[in-house]
């Protein structure tokens, strides 16, 4: 077995903390300029802002004649598939364009995928999925201070859960992905994978005998090989939705995808920093 | 240690927790594909496909309208119908403080309004009560029912304070302009009189009728039911006219006034003593259809007012969200998921392969996995319709279940050996113990999706809950008890 070797003890709490707590300051920090300019923390897509979204299916139609067609209707963005069908987003539109709008797609590309939400309808999505972020992150945080009854390992927890959302969130940002039911599905998801491993660490490091370095080596190894299958999941889950234009499931496993990434970083430098400080390493 | 190998793979069988995951299974498959027979549905049988996998339309609509509580010293049902005059809109007091009222107001407005008739506003929402809405889902697929639409779904999305905001109907095989029509269309009412024995002749139709009320017991308490309702100038003359040139003023009984509605007759009866006396003289406008006493009358009341609406909802609605899925792109991200599916699970497979190096781990976790994914969806397929976002959470859920089937192999096999009995009990039940705090936050971070009607979202979280539970409930016990067989097998281990 090639296994990474990752000896956390040759590390300095402060050195394991350096990173993750920079990174969690500086999304923390873009997030917040982001809701203080536009009202959001993440570019929010149709769901929330209210909008038309069509998938239009592999065509040979060029860019400029897609945009053609559409460029009597407030056309926010297209976008081009691998597979040569484009995904094509308008800003909120009043009911008589829309009627006319459909009646221009489906002569134009009967199989497309259309989706329509208003502005109140989306307005009420987004306060929707406020709360559920909410409850669930405070559900999860209840959960684990009654498991741990510990304070240091329960509060490491659920901030590594809390940076792995706040990061992956400013990723989605920057990387163009918008803020739609399905991306805020994807966020809740993360709580649960982020606990997993970060569960696993605490408990293989607090409730087991043995030396801390070798208990903490241990636990990465399972969490590795945790993380690691489950981004071979979602990475081909990514890719086949990609070619495809799955965009629904690409959107999903694209956020799941860096947030699994994100979450190895907070779990083995974050969290198992706080506990390196906590339970104080090998008493060297 | 005292292990007995021969006979291992049946002892295995027999266990109770492997025995009910392949009940399981089969119980599944058989769900999936036997009973009903669905093997013609190719391969996804009896599974219930969402729209953006079978090709259709959605609609969501929003009410215009508001539900308010409010507070007055009066009588509440004359205070209601104040109201409803100072608006000059119908009003529909479902519970003792609490008012529906079928036009578009703001806050603002209404407070103004209920403050000058001496009472006040104490809530204010956008919708309508629970009756209307289940009277507004009746109409509607009493509609989609008249298509002859194959598989249509229509949800009422209802807070937890009874007021219903949304109503969603998800048409299966309709594109977005036919699932248009559909809400939009309306019935043609008719009112007929009788001349001799079955002839009739043509009085007026239902846009010669203005407005219907809800309906109400005359006199009140009498637990006699009727619908009330209401002619435009033009209505009540054809209908005075009507009566009076085919003799039902002077014989009702021999002239019965007939309401039709799509050429069907739906309401007979003659005119009452009373109102053919009055007939005789000036037109009518307020009218009443008399249904009956009791449960049934009430219930024939209902139906009435339906029908002399002729399909029109009761209150205005607006297009909150709509929706189309072509059918061949539909097929297309079928094929997809599947593909997703299966290519998730190689990866999965390669890459325990890789760190393990060993068939007797992977092949019982692969193993373990696919059995997971069959059980939850043959549980599904009573449960939970399968859209795109729910696939999604099906791998999700095929992530999560790995990493915890990880979790009890590295806890049991400690540095490559197998332990004895007990020890391996003990580290078992530790890994399950990890296991059920993650699967306890997956769920919780989930709940709120699964409750709250976040559109497609619910698909997802429901089936994320479920294979959690079922990975926790049943596949890992079995797992845990699989690979602890296979692996005691193994010469020279112990």
């Amino acid at each position: 077995m090639k296994f990474p070797t990752y000896d956390i003890s040759k590390y300095t709490v402060r050195q394991l903390l350096a990173l993750p707590i920079a990174l969690l300051i500086v999304s923390f920090l873009f997030l917040g300029f982001n809701t203080f300019t536009t009202g959001m923390p993440v570019d929010p897509g149709i769901d929330f802002a209210g909008g038309v979204a069509v998938t239009i299916p592999p065509t040979a139609d060029s860019q400029a004649v897609v945009e053609g067609y559409f460029a009597g209707y407030p056309l926010k963005s297209v976008g081009e598939g691998v597979n040569g069908g484009y995904y094509v987003v308008f800003e909120y539109m009043a009911d008589e364009d829309f009627m006319s709008l459909s009646e221009v797609i489906s002569e134009h590309y009967p199989d497309a995928k259309v989706d329509q939400i208003g502005e109140t309808f989306g307005k009420t999505l987004q306060a929707q999925a406020l709360w559920a972020l909410l409850f669930s992150f405070i559900g999860m945080a209840l959960v684990v201070f009654i498991v741990f009854r510990n304070f240091v390992p329960s509060i490491a927890v659920v901030l590594s859960a809390f940076s792995d959302i706040v990061i992956t969130a400013a990723l989605m940002d920057i990387v163009g992905i918008t803020l739609t039911l399905g991306t805020t599905a994807a966020l809740l998801m993360l709580i649960g994978y982020s606990v997993d491993s970060d569960i696993l660490l605490t408990t293989r490091v607090l409730k087991r005998k043995g030396k801390f370095s070798e208990k903490m080596q241990g636990a990465f190894r399972t969490g590795f090989t945790m993380t690691s299958t489950t981004i071979s999941a979602v990475f081909l889950m990514f890719v086949v939705s990609w070619i495809g234009q799955v965009d629904v499931i690409r959107d999903i496993s694209a956020v799941l995808l860096l947030g699994l990434f994100v979450d190895l970083m907070n779990t083995w430098m974050l969290n198992a920093g706080i506990l390196t400080g906590y339970a104080g390493g090998d008493k060297r | 240690m005292s292990d007995d190998t021969e006979g291992g793979f049946v002892k295995t069988l027999k266990d109770w927790r492997v025995a009910v995951m392949l009940i399981l299974v089969v119980f599944s498959l058989v769900s999936i594909y036997v009973i009903p027979p669905g093997i013609s549905n190719g391969m996804t049988g009896n599974l219930q496909l969402g729209l953006d996998l079978e090709g259709g339309s959605w609609i969501q609509l929003s009410f215009q309208s508001e539900v308010v509580r409010f507070e007055t010293d009066e009588n509440p049902e004359v205070f209601a119908a104040r109201i409803g005059d100072a608006l000059d809109a119908e009003v529909f007091l479902f519970e003792e403080d609490r008012l529906e009222i079928r036009a578009p107001f703001t806050r603002e407005e209404l407070e103004l309004v209920f403050v000058e008739n001496g009472g006040s506003l104490v809530t204010y929402e956008n919708g309508v009560s629970k009756d209307t809405a289940d009277q507004i889902k009746l109409i509607l697929e009493n509609k989609v029912n008249n298509l002859g639409t194959k598989d249509a779904r229509i949800n009422t999305i209802t807070g937890l304070n009874g007021v219903t905001q949304y109503i969603r109907l998800e048409l299966a095989g309709v594109d977005i302009t036919t699932a248009q029509e559909i809400v939009g269309a309306q019935g043609k009412f008719e009112i007929r009189i009788q001349t001799i024995g079955n002839e009739s002749e043509h009085v007026l139709y239902g846009d010669s009728i203005k407005s219907v009320s809800t309906p109400t017991q005359s006199p009140p308490g009498s637990d006699v039911w009727g619908v009330g309702f209401s002619l435009t100038e033009g209505g009540a003359d054809a209908f005075q006219d009507a009566a009076n040139t085919y003799g039902a003023t002077s014989n009702p009984d021999a002239h019965e006034i007939m309401m039709l509605l799509d050429d069907e007759i739906v309401y007979s009866a003659s005119l009452n003593p009373q109102l053919a006396a009055e007939l005789k003289t000036i037109p009518v406008r307020e009218l009443r259809a008399t249904t009956g006493a009791g449960e049934e009358g009430l219930e024939d009341a209902q139906k009435l007012e339906i029908h002399l609406r002729a399909g029109a909802l009761p209150v205005d609605v607006e297009i909150a969200g709509s929706g189309t899925v072509s059918a061949t792109l539909g097929e297309h991200f079928k094929v997809m998921s599947v593909i997703a599916g299966i290519l998730a699970l190689m990866a999965v497979a390669v890459t325990v392969y890789y760190w393990y190096r060993e068939p007797a781990i992977v092949l019982p976790m692969i193993g373990t996995t696919i059995a997971e994914i069959i059980i939850l969806l043959g549980i599904a397929t009573y449960i939970q319709q399968l859209d795109l976002a729910s696939i999604a959470g099906l791998i999700a859920v095929l992530g999560t279940g790995i990493d915890q089937l990880v979790v009890i192999t590295d806890e049991v096999i400690h540095e490559g050996r197998v332990p004895s009995q007990n020890l391996y009990l003990k580290r078992f039940n530790r890994a399950l113990g990890i296991i059920m705090v993650a699967a306890c936050t997956t769920v919780i971070a989930m709940l709120p999706l699964a409750v709250m009607d976040l559109a497609n979202l619910r698909g997802f979280a429901i089936i994320t809950i479920l294979g959690v539970l079922i990975g926790v409930i049943i596949t890992r016990p079995a797992y845990g008890k699989v690979i602890m067989a296979i692996l005691s097998k193994k010469p020279g281990d112990h």
